[in-house]
Order: structure tokens, then C-alpha cells, then sequence
């Protein structure tokens, strides 16, 4: 996954990361927001943003992701999100409703833009996208950065090594790629 | 005005509470703040007395019939004012005792706060559990006092012996707590109630109410440290000695003879339970009694005196009867007065000279004659001499005794005078004879607490009218029938009067006589320590160890037998569910197969074939791609079955799943992936990994199949909630179902999600996986 060798990726996949990422924003959004009228749900919707993010780590190694705003706090939108969710949960109690009593009631009005209806079960559904692409940017990342550390500290032993000792590089070379 | 109960709960809670804030700002604070809070709560249990009882009520889980409810009777006053009037003693002595304790051992007075917001919590959980009229809020203020007093035993956690004691008490309060929940649960069933008054007017004396009554007084029992579930006691001593002081007179050890007392209209129905306690209190004060007076260490001996005292207390329940009844009330309070005070002279002697032991004291009566007063009154009144409170608890321990009979009372008699011929052991040989070691002053907190408790108990003697006033509304409770106390001097020759003569004038000979039978005392220490019962509790703490240790070194021995671990336990009990759930009537069976499902079955084929290569591949990266292969040709047969959302997911989870995959083989070193690729599977492990695989496979199958075949939901259910989605402005009945219908459900799962990337995140970042 960290892409440690950038010179060595095709330009094309980097193009295409940069194409897709906005489309793939839209296309989370949209299926979250509609998520209550068509197929698809906070939970497809906060994957396939997180792809496209994830794109831009494969493509541009995992320095990119640290640069890209939307990657870095990822973990804390994860939160931000469990505190939504939560809130949609347990707000209506403090009305003295039920657990996940939604508004506007049963056919009740909603008020609409145009086809989009605000309703609170789209808050909710806010919530678990921002949670599960959290999860999957925050842990991923996680991971990618902890790779990127392993290596650099192999590459610095080695450097030390050849440079004290006059060692070859040649023989661990291989073990660094994937 | 506020209900008195609710006010002393509230007084005696807010001691922790406050005392734990204060020293988050200043930690030098805690000691006064502490102070000011149990002097409050002693003052609101005073107050508090002088009321009329008291109810509070509040429904806490009415479905069950829980009920969060206190009532502050006389039973209750007199415990709330013990634990409050001597929890505010202790914190007096305490207040410098723990100064100086902390700086002999190097550490930091910060821990102080710690210290106090446990013996706080200590004082405040007892209050709540002399109140508590329910059943299930006894026990949680009873595991409530095991819990705080954990801490407060182990409270010198850097040393071993004391992390360990605090263990063995925990776990012989905790585990015999078990069965006062047991006894609850069982009372429960047969009353329907949990609330204890309901069932003391309900109770049929029936052979089950006698089993649920029993488990309780067995917990009880455990709590007062009674043969043969006495040795955690003295190894308790390990706590610093405000803690023993406390927890021997008001607290821990007295909250078991205090649920006793509480059950005791339930307990005297029963005439084996009467003799059961009967046998279990003189054997405690024999025990105890015996094992005091062969003990060296100054706390020890008070220790396994408190095992013969409470002896007393149980032996007095057991005998029954107006005067058994209030006999035990009696002495309980004259007991914590005197005990108390008697461990903070060892806490004092041992501050002054440095010395732990009996023989390395001695002579201190010059050096501190205000301590030596103070514990004598004390000791006097714990060996029953006249003009103290101690006098008359065992006036009224051998009228009950010799009602019985007189070989109670001979046992009684005997039983006395070894409590007469230790403490005369313990308090002359500190404060009389050759003086051993010369003592440092030592601040007047450490002595006064002592000398004011030790003037109670003579101004008890003089005075009845408080005790008696106190103790004849408590024991109105335990007997369930009003009671009146009648104690006074009386200058005959009645048998109490003279069975206190012979007591006095044999423990004066068993202590002058002590060089001839010393060996023989020792011996059954000693032989109590090698057969007692503390030897079954460490052979059951090694088993238990030597279990959790091989259970764990099968598992993680290799991949397999972790996998097994998990697969075998969960394949046995799914095994065993479909085995006794009853036949269901319709179960599933393979319908006719039409052209239209070409597709669908394809798809199938596909995954079949990407889990069987699953099997075959033998490279990390090949198996990651595989298996995720398994899951694309699911995301596929999900699509022509005609669920385009159950779809959608699955195509996408399965893709940054195989990233995670990925990711995580990355992070492996690479030997060992090259090595556990190269391993083969040794050859005698094949049939039990064929078994596993079986009873796995078993498990999935029968799952799977169950689920087939039950009966289909209702098309009015379905119908219903086609409905609703429109109601609720929906559409698409899925995503309706995950966030409205059974949001619940969805709340959980995402904030497992959230938990681990919290989990992911923070074991990557502090570096442990490397």
C-alpha cells in the first residue's frame, strides 16, 4: 500500500487518483443523502469516500495523505460522528420520547429542498458515515504510517551500517518492497 | 425538613465524594477536609438518632421488584452511629498516622487522598448497608465495604505480602458474597419480593426459605471472619492500622454480625441454624482465643481476638432468646468501642518505639502514661471488668449462656477467660515491666483517640442509659419483638456475678500459668496453619492458576490450536443448542432449480472454488486476495438475488477490507511470513485438525440451516413496515430499517467500529506493535 518509490508509479494511476477523488465525494454524499430513498447508505457511502481518499495514498505514497486535510483528521471526524449518532439516539429522551424517536414523525410533514427531505434519521446516517470513514482512513493511515516509520528506520541501520562498515545494500534490498 | 435516612446517606456519601475533590486541588487539604466530613456524618447519625425511623422508597427497577429502599430503625442507628462515631475517631488518628506512615516507607503524601476516599468510602457504603431494606441493595453495599476495603488492605501496594492479603480478602468476602446474592435470589422466588420486611411477615419457616436464609448467614459469617473462613482476618493486619482498627470494631467484620442480626427474625426459625451458629461462635472464640494467645505480633493478637469476640457475638445469635438476641446487639457496640481503641495503641506503640512485636516492648506505662490509660480503660472494658460498658456484655453472654445449660456455661466461662488472660498478655507486657525500647514522643492525634474511646467505655459502665437506649431499638429489630434491656450492678451472688469471678479468676491463672502450656498453644497454631482452612484457599489459588496457565499455553501454542480455541467451544454449544431446541415443523429443504438461477448459481460456484483455493494457496498475499475473492463472489450472488444495498456493502467492505489485509501482512516481519509459509502441518496434529475443521464446518452448516428454517417472518410484518417506510419518508426500506427501525442495533455496531480505531490507532501510535 505506501507507495515508497513515487518515481516508480505510473503517471496514470496518479491522474486518475485526482480525477476520481471528487467524484467519489460526490457520489458518498449522494448515496448517503438519498440513502433513505434509493440504495446505499451512511455506511456504502462513508467506504467509498474513504476509497477515495485511500486512492491518493496508493498513488502519491503516504505522505500525501498526511497533506489531504480530510485524511489527517479522519480519526476525529470518526468521534465526531459517534457523537452525532449519539445524540440522535438519545436526545429524544431529554423530550421525554423514546430511544430513537425520529423527527418529523409518522406522517408528519418534512421539510424539503427540492427532493431532499430533512429528516433526523439523515443526521444519524451523517453520524455512521462520518464513523465508518474515520474507521477506514484512520485505521488504514495508521497502518501505512507505521510501515513508512519501519522502513525508514531499516533504511537508516542500513545507511548507518554501509557507511561505518562499508556493508553492501544489495542483499536486504528486496525485503522493503511489497 | 429532609427524610433523617436520606440525609445520613447523603452525609456519609459526600465525605468520599468531597474529600477525593479536595485533593485533586491540594492534597495537604485531605486530612482536615476528611475530618470536617466524618465529624458532619457523625453529627447527621446523631441527629439522625434522635429522630423517628425513617423510610425512603424509590422505585430503581420496579419490573423486577427492586426497590431502592432505606429505612433508619434502631438496628440501623446503632451501626450508622458506630461506623460514623468511630469512622470519625480513626480519620482523627489517621489524620497523622498516614503523615508519618508515608514518610517511613518514602513515599509521597499525594497518596493520602487515595487513602482517605477509600475509608471514606468505607464509612459511607456501611451506613447504606445498615439502612438498605432490599435485598439486592444489601448486597450492593455489601460488595460496595469488600471493595473498599480491598484497596485499604493493599493500601501499601509495593510490598507483596499486602497486595496479597487484600486478594485473599477480597476473595473470601467476594466469593462468599455470591451466596447472599444466591440466598436473595432464592428468597425471590419463593416471596416475590426483595424488600426484607415483606418477607420476615411472609416467611412460612419452610425448608427453602431455610436454604435461602442459610446461604446469607454463610456469607455473613465469611464477612465476620468465623472459623472456618477466619484466616483472612489476621492476614489483614498487613493494612495500615487505621484500616485494622476500623475494620475490626465497625465496619467490614461488623457488617457480617450485622446482616445477621438484620435477617434474625428469618434465622430463629430455624432451630439447625440457631445450633449451626451456636457450634460456629464457640469454635471461632476457641480458635481465636487459643491462636491470640500464642501470637508475638502486637496487631495479630488483636486480630485473632476479634475472631473470638465476633465468636462471642455469633455463639449469643445462636443461643437465641430475648437475652441471646440483645446480648449480641450489646456487645457489638461494646466491642467496637474498645477494639478500636486498643488497635490504635498498637498503631501508636508501634509509631513510638518502632516495634512491631510483644516481646521487644515493654515498660511504656512511665513513658506514656496517657496511653496506657487510655488503653487500659479500653482493655478493661474488652476483659468484662466492672465499672465498664465491657462488664455488661458478658453479664448478659452468660445469663443467655446458662439459661442453656451448664455445659454452655462452662464453655462460656472458659471461653472469657482466654480473651481476659491475652489482653492481660497484650497490655501488660507493653506498658508494664522492663522498658525494651525507649519511645519517641509522638503527636497527641495518636493518643487522644484512644484515651477519649477508652473513657467511653468506663463512662458505659457508669452511665447505662445511652447504650441501653440504643441497643434495646436495635435488637427490637433483630428479635422482631420489643425488648427491653435490663443491666445494672448487682452485689450477689446471682450466677453471672459468679461466673464472672471464676472467669476473671481463671484467666488470671491461664496467663500466670502460660509458661507450662505455651507449647501446646503453639502447637495448634501451628497445626492450624498447616490443616486449616487457609491451606485449601491457597491450593484452590494455585489450581486455579495452574488451569488458567495450561488453558493459555494450549492456546497460544500455535495458529492452529488458537483458532481451535475459538471454533471448538463455539461449534459444542451451537451443537448442543440444536440439539435440545425442539424440531422445528418446517424445515428447510432445496427447491426445484429453473433456468433463472443460472446466474445466481454461477456466482456460487465461483466463491466455492475461491474458498477451496483459500486451501491451497500457500503465500500470505495470495491468501489475502483469495479470500477476499470469496467475499466479491458473495457481493455477487447478493446482486442476483435481487438486493442491490446488501450488494453495495459488501462490494465495498470487501474492498478496504483486503487493503486492511494488505496493510496488516505489510507490517509483519518478513522472515516469519517466509517461515510460516514454508511450514508444513505436522502429521499428528492432522486428526485433530480434521476435528476441529468437522465440528466448525458442523457449526456453520447447523447454523445456517437452522436460520433456513424457521418459519419465514410473517407477511404482516413485512407489510406493516412497507407501510411505516412511507410513513417515515422513506423509501428505501434498508436503510429505513438500520437507522430508524432497529437504530439501536446500528448505534452499537458503529461504536464497536469507533472503539477499534480508537484500539487501532493507539496501539500503532505508542509503538507496541513492532
Amino acid at each position: 500500500m505506501p507507495a515508497l518509490n513515487p518515481q516508480k508509479h505510473a503517471g496514470m494511476l496518479q491522474s486518475g487518483a485526482r480525477i476520481i477523488l471528487l467524484p467519489s465525494w460526490v457520489i458518498a454524499i449522494a448515496i448517503m443523502l438519498k440513502g433513505y430513498a434509493d440504495v446505499g447508505d451512511g455506511f456504502s457511502a462513508g467506504v467509498i469516500a474513504a476509497l477515495g481518499v485511500l486512492l491518493q495514498g496508493l498513488a502519491f505514497g503516504t505522505d500525501e495523505l498526511e497533506q489531504i486535510t480530510l485524511s489527517r483528521i479522519a480519526p476525529i471526524l470518526s468521534f465526531v460522528g459517534l457523537g452525532l449518532a449519539l445524540l440522535t439516539a438519545f436526545v429524544p429522551i431529554l423530550f421525554g420520547e423514546n430511544l430513537f424517536t425520529h423527527w418529523p414523525g409518522i406522517n408528519e410533514h418534512a421539510v424539503h429542498f427540492g427532493v431532499l427531505e430533512f429528516i433526523t434519521p439523515v443526521v444519524f446516517d451523517i453520524g455512521v458515515f462520518l464513523i465508518v470513514y474515520g474507521f477506514c482512513v484512520g485505521g488504514l493511515h495508521a497502518i501505512a504510517r507505521e510501515e513508512v516509520r519501519q522502513v525508514r528506520l531499516r533504511d537508516r541501520g542500513r545507511y548507518l551500517r554501509s557507511t561505518t562498515r562499508g556493508g553492501s545494500l544489495a542483499d536486504e534490498s528486496g525485503e522493503v518492497r511489497l | 425538613m429532609m427524610n433523617p435516612a436520606m440525609l445520613l446517606l447523603v452525609a456519609a456519601f459526600a465525605a468520599p465524594l468531597v474529600v477525593s475533590l479536595l485533593g485533586a486541588i491540594r492534597h495537604s487539604w485531605v486530612p482536615r477536609g476528611a475530618i470536617l466530613m466524618t465529624g458532619l456524618a457523625f453529627a447527621a447519625a446523631v441527629w439522625t438518632c434522635i429522630q423517628d425511623d425513617a423510610s425512603v422508597n424509590v422505585p430503581w427497577a420496579p419490573t423486577w421488584s427492586m426497590n431502592f429502599s432505606l429505612t433508619l430503625d434502631g438496628l440501623a442507628k446503632m451501626y450508622a452511629l458506630l461506623a460514623t462515631g468511630i469512622g470519625f475517631f480513626v480519620v482523627l488518628y489517621a489524620s497523622k498516622y498516614l503523615a508519618l506512615h508515608l514518610h517511613h516507607d518514602h513515599r509521597l503524601l499525594e497518596e493520602q487522598t487515595r487513602f482517605f476516599g477509600f475509608l471514606l468510602l468505607f464509612m459511607a457504603s456501611m451506613v447504606g448497608l445498615v439502612m438498605a431494606q432490599d435485598l439486592i441493595l444489601i448486597f450492593v453495599f455489601w460488595d460496595l465495604t469488600a471493595i473498599a476495603s480491598y484497596f485499604l488492605i493493599g493500601f501499601d501496594r509495593a510490598e507483596e505480602e499486602s497486595r496479597s492479603s487484600a486478594q485473599m480478602a477480597l476473595l473470601v468476602t467476594g466469593i462468599t458474597a455470591i451466596f447472599v446474592l444466591l440466598g436473595a435470589l432464592a428468597l425471590f422466588q419463593i416471596y416475590g419480593t426483595f424488600a426484607l420486611p415483606e418477607i420476615i411477615i411472609a416467611s412460612n419457616g419452610g425448608r427453602n426459605t431455610g436454604i435461602a436464609v442459610g446461604l446469607i448467614v454463610l456469607g455473613a459469617l465469611a464477612k465476620s471472619a468465623q472459623v472456618p473462613m477466619h484466616f483472612w482476618l489476621p492476614r489483614a493486619m498487613a493494612a495500615p492500622t487505621p484500616v485494622s482498627a476500623y475494620l475490626h470494631s465497625a465496619a467490614m467484620v461488623a457488617a457480617g454480625v450485622f446482616l445477621i442480626g438484620r435477617v434474625y427474625p428469618l434465622v430463629a426459625q430455624y432451630d439447625w441454624m440457631l445450633d449451626a451458629l451456636l457450634v460456629i461462635g464457640f469454635a471461632s472464640m476457641a480458635v481465636g482465643g487459643i491462636i491470640a494467645l500464642t501470637r508475638r505480633v502486637l496487631k495479630q493478637i488483636l486480630a485473632y481476638s476479634t475472631i473470638s469476640q465476633y465468636g462471642y457475638v455469633v455463639a449469643m445469635f445462636g443461643l437465641g432468646g430475648e437475652k441471646g438476641v440483645a446480648g449480641a446487639t450489646f456487645y457489638v457496640l461494646a466491642h467496637a468501642l474498645v477494639k478500636s481503641a486498643l488497635f490504635m495503641t498498637a498503631g501508636a506503640v508501634t509509631e513510638a518505639t518502632g516495634k512491631k512485636n510483644l516481646p521487644d516492648v515493654g515498660g511504656l506505662m512511665r513513658r506514656m502514661p496517657l496511653l496506657a490509660a487510655g488503653s487500659g480503660m479500653a482493655a478493661a472494658g474488652l476483659i468484662a471488668l466492672p465499672l465498664t460498658i465491657g462488664f455488661f456484655k458478658d453479664e448478659l453472654f452468660f445469663a443467655a449462656a446458662y439459661e442453656r445449660g451448664m455445659t454452655l456455661a462452662v464453655m462460656s466461662v472458659v471461653g472469657a477467660s482466654l480473651t481476659l488472660a491475652y489482653i492481660l498478655r497484650f497490655w501488660r507486657q507493653t506498658f508494664m515491666g522492663v522498658l525494651r525500647t525507649e519511645p519517641e514522643p509522638i503527636s497527641g492525634y495518636l493518643v487522644w483517640p484512644v484515651v477519649v474511646l477508652g473513657i467511653a467505655s468506663v463512662v458505659g459502665g457508669l452511665w447505662t442509659v445511652p447504650a441501653i437506649w440504643i441497643v434495646d431499638r436495635a435488637a427490637s429489630v433483630s428479635a422482631d419483638a420489643p425488648i427491653h434491656l435490663h443491666i445494672a450492678y448487682h452485689l450477689d451472688a446471682r450466677h453471672e456475678n459468679v461466673m464472672a469471678i471464676a472467669t476473671w479468676v481463671a484467666g488470671l491463672l491461664i496467663y500466670l500459668t502460660r509458661r507450662i502450656w505455651w507449647p501446646a498453644a503453639l502447637g495448634v497454631a501451628h497445626l492450624g496453619s498447616y490443616f486449616g482452612p487457609a491451606r485449601l484457599y491457597y491450593a484452590g489459588m494455585r489450581g486455579l492458576n495452574q488451569l488458567s496457565d495450561s488453558v493459555h499455553r494450549i492456546e497460544v501454542r500455535d495458529l492452529r490450536s488458537r483458532v481451535a480455541t475459538i471454533l471448538m467451544p463455539a461449534g459444542l454449544l451451537v451443537g448442543l443448542a440444536v440439539i435440545v431446541t425442539p424440531n422445528s415443523t418446517s424445515s428447510f429443504a432445496v427447491g426445484a432449480l429453473g433456468r433463472d438461477d443460472i446466474p445466481l448459481i454461477t456466482m456460487l460456484v465461483a466463491s466455492v472454488v475461491s474458498a477451496f483455493v483459500v486451501i491451497v494457496v500457500r503465500d500470505h498475499f495470495r491468501l489475502a486476495i483469495s479470500l477476499s475473492s470469496v467475499g466479491f463472489s458473495l457481493a455477487g450472488v447478493y446482486a442476483f438475488m435481487g438486493a442491490p444495498d446488501v450488494t453495495l456493502v459488501a462490494l465495498v467492505v470487501e474492498t478496504v477490507l483486503s487493503m486492511f489485509m494488505i496493510g496488516m501482512l505489510v507490517l509483519m516481519p518478513r522472515p516469519i511470513l517466509r517461515f510460516e509459509t514454508e511450514v508444513r502441518a505436522e502429521r499428528r496434529y492432522l486428526r485433530r485438525d480434521a476435528i476441529v475443521a468437522v465440528v466448525a464446518a458442523g457449526m456453520a452448516f447447523f447454523v445456517a440451516w437452522g436460520a433456513l428454517s424457521r418459519p419465514s417472518p410473517s407477511t404482516e410484518v413485512i407489510d406493516s413496515q412497507t407501510v411505516l417506510t412511507a410513513a417515515v419518508h422513506g423509501k428505501d426500506i434498508v436503510t429505513v430499517i438500520l437507522a430508524d427501525f432497529r437504530g439501536f442495533d446500528t448505534l452499537g455496531e458503529v461504536t464497536v467500529i469507533a472503539l477499534t480505531l480508537l484500539g487501532v490507532i493507539s496501539l500503532l501510535r505508542t509503538g507496541r506493535l513492532r
